[in-house]
């Protein structure tokens, strides 16, 4: 199970089980002694001249759920499951780069040993 | 409703920068010590600026020229940064051997390529916050993730090495030793390094870039048939005469000049650098269409710099960088000729703090280290140690006596188009992936253009194969 980006991308605050060891939302990355039930909005400030980012629930609070460095740090997207065509082409790929390079390095001695 | 007033006293009055550890000290954090880090502070710094421009220019079209101003980079970045010195000497090429004609408006169909692929990154970056070779990684698996960042770190490399030749050339015009101006390029690169904050970093290379502008003086003294410009932008003629192989390998160069690995990953993890988030998408696309604009209106006047050459039958087959220069000094004029010198140093340099960039950007991302110009040195040493090293291998390869840096030069373009579609393939996975794009996924004519930008790519490399293998079939 991936997580469904559609279902938080509009709020920005939502992750999914695929984070089961991720706080499930953004308020539960404060701490205890921080009313998880105040959220932290800092749009009705962005008419002020001068932010402080001293609290941690402001920063929070300005970055999506999966923006914050710990969160990255502990998810990452699951494995795709490659179907077989899409295993042929990326071998097919695979293969075309390593003949090309073979060509080009041909290419590229023609070159030199011309020049000279 | 007291929110506000707690928002009020969270945000008010405050002057000094703020940092991890004022965050960490403050009463009301001291669990967050490893949760929210000095990245996330300078990020959300940027975000801070980002939402009180949209506020501020929310009745305006496109949020106002703030937020604009703010939003704007890697686009830019990106596509100046491949207008270097290697794609600066595919185009003077270009137009010293073929003069005004097809090239002209196939430059255009090229940089529409890359804006096509490029905007692509920017959802990806934007919508996932994660970079390119990391997506690779989570995504397909560490058997791919590793053949992609090989293709990477092998192309960045040999192009890396082509910059400082062209910092080396474009300053030897001039007298400068080679010792010297490669060793100032990499002060240069230190210095846009050091500052510890991506925010600065961006607008010291977007300020280096823009003198990417350079070759606009250099072509205007060149003296360009504007009506022969008209006629080939609408024509597509004259159509290159001479060997088809030679033909065929400058067009091979020339999309090397354009569409290339490194500006995929580079782009994409720039974007979650900068903090873009979903609702900045537009304004990406705006910057990565202004960059494709910058870079082929530069481009186009590379190539008619060029173009005395080619009226008066210097053969330019086998010029490299300053050579091009001398060479027009007779017919341009020593301040253009000064003006494309200094354009291929500018083109040196700017590519070579990006593709470092871009190379530490992925080291960081597969090593699973820090990797973000927001964190201080201690904080993320091996992603700015891969930075540093290797830009300082490739400018130390410069400076080796008798190495072969033609072999460097000749196979760079022409190794970025091959190593292209896989990556495109990648990339075209990845976008299409709704479970990672959510509702950016890519649309019906978004995939006919990417498909098609593939397919052309692989059909470009495979005629440059066939022609390498039967030379006599294409008169070679």
């Amino acid at each position: 199970m991936v997580r469904s980006k559609a279902a938080w991308c509009s709020g920005g605050t939502k992750l999914d089980s695929h984070y089961a060891d991720v706080p499930k939302s953004r308020s539960a990355l404060a701490p205890l002694d921080v009313p998880r039930d105040v959220p932290v909005d800092v749009s009705a400030d962005v008419k002020s001249e001068q932010l402080s980012l001293r609290d941690p629930r402001a920063v929070l609070s300005l970055l999506e759920a999966d923006q914050v460095v710990a969160a990255k740090r502990r998810t990452h997207f699951g494995r795709q499951h490659l179907s077989f065509g899409t295993k042929a082409l990326l071998w097919g790929l695979r293969i075309y780069v390593v003949a090309m390079l073979v060509i080009v390095l041909i290419s590229v001695y023609q070159a030199i040993h011309a020049a000279r | 409703m007291d929110a506000p007033d707690k928002n009020s006293s969270l945000l008010a009055g405050q002057t000094a920068h703020p940092t991890t550890e004022s965050a960490v000290a403050s009463a009301a954090a001291p669990e967050l010590i490893g949760l929210v880090t000095h990245e996330d502070v300078d990020r959300a710094r940027d975000r801070w600026e980002v939402a009180r421009a949209r506020w501020k220019g929310r009745s305006k079209k496109f949020g106002g020229f703030r937020l604009l101003w703010l939003l704007v980079g890697p686009g830019v970045l990106v596509f100046l940064g491949e207008n270097d010195a290697p794609s600066m000497l595919s185009y003077s090429a270009d137009g010293s051997r073929y003069g005004v004609g097809f090239f002209i408006p196939f430059v255009i169909l090229t940089f529409i390529m890359g804006f096509i692929v490029q905007e692509m990154t920017v959802r990806l970056g934007a919508v996932t916050h994660r970079g390119h070779a990391e997506l690779i990684f989570d995504r397909f698996g560490k058997f791919w993730g590793f053949f992609s960042m090989g293709d990477l770190i092998f192309g960045n490399f040999l192009t890396l090495v082509t910059e400082f030749i062209g910092v080396r050339a474009g300053l030897g015009f001039f007298g400068v030793r080679p010792a010297i101006a490669v060793g100032g390029a990499l002060v240069i690169v230190v210095a846009a390094i050091t500052t510890g904050r991506y925010w600065t970093w961006e607008r010291i290379t977007l300020s280096l870039a823009i003198f990417n502008g350079l070759f606009i003086p250099a072509a205007i003294l060149a003296r360009p048939d504007w009506h022969a410009v008209g006629h080939a932008m609408l024509t597509w003629m004259p159509f290159p005469g001479g060997s088809r192989y030679e033909i065929l390998l400058l067009i091979l160069a020339t999309i090397g000049a354009t569409v290339t690995p490194w500006m995929l990953f580079f782009q994409q993890s720039a974007v979650v650098d900068k903090g873009m988030q979903p609702r900045d998408i537009n304004a990406g696309r705006f910057d990565t269409l202004l960059g494709a604009v910058l870079a082929t209106v530069f481009a186009i006047a590379a190539i008619l710099a060029t173009v005395p050459l080619f009226h008066h039958g210097i053969n330019a087959a086998n010029f490299q960088y300053a050579q091009f220069a001398e060479a027009l000094e007779p017919l341009i004029g020593h301040t253009g000729a000064a003006l494309f010198a200094l354009g291929i140093f500018e083109a040196g340099i700017v590519a070579a703090i990006a593709i470092s960039t871009s190379s530490a950007y992925a080291f960081g991302e597969v090593m699973q280290t820090g990797h973000s110009l927001n964190r201080p040195l201690r904080e993320a040493w091996p992603f700015y140690l891969t930075l540093f090293g290797s830009a300082c291998a490739a400018a130390a390869l410069v400076l080796i006596p008798r190495f072969p840096l033609e072999f460097v030069v000749l196979t760079v373009n022409v190794i970025a188009v091959l190593a292209m579609p896989p990556a495109l393939a990648f990339l075209l996975l990845l976008v299409n992936d709704p479970e990672v794009m959510g509702e950016h996924v890519n649309g019906f004519w978004a995939n006919v253009a990417g498909v098609t930008v593939t397919v052309l790519l692989i059909i470009a490399g495979l005629g440059f194969g066939l022609a390498t293998v039967f030379p006599k079939w294409l008169g070679g």
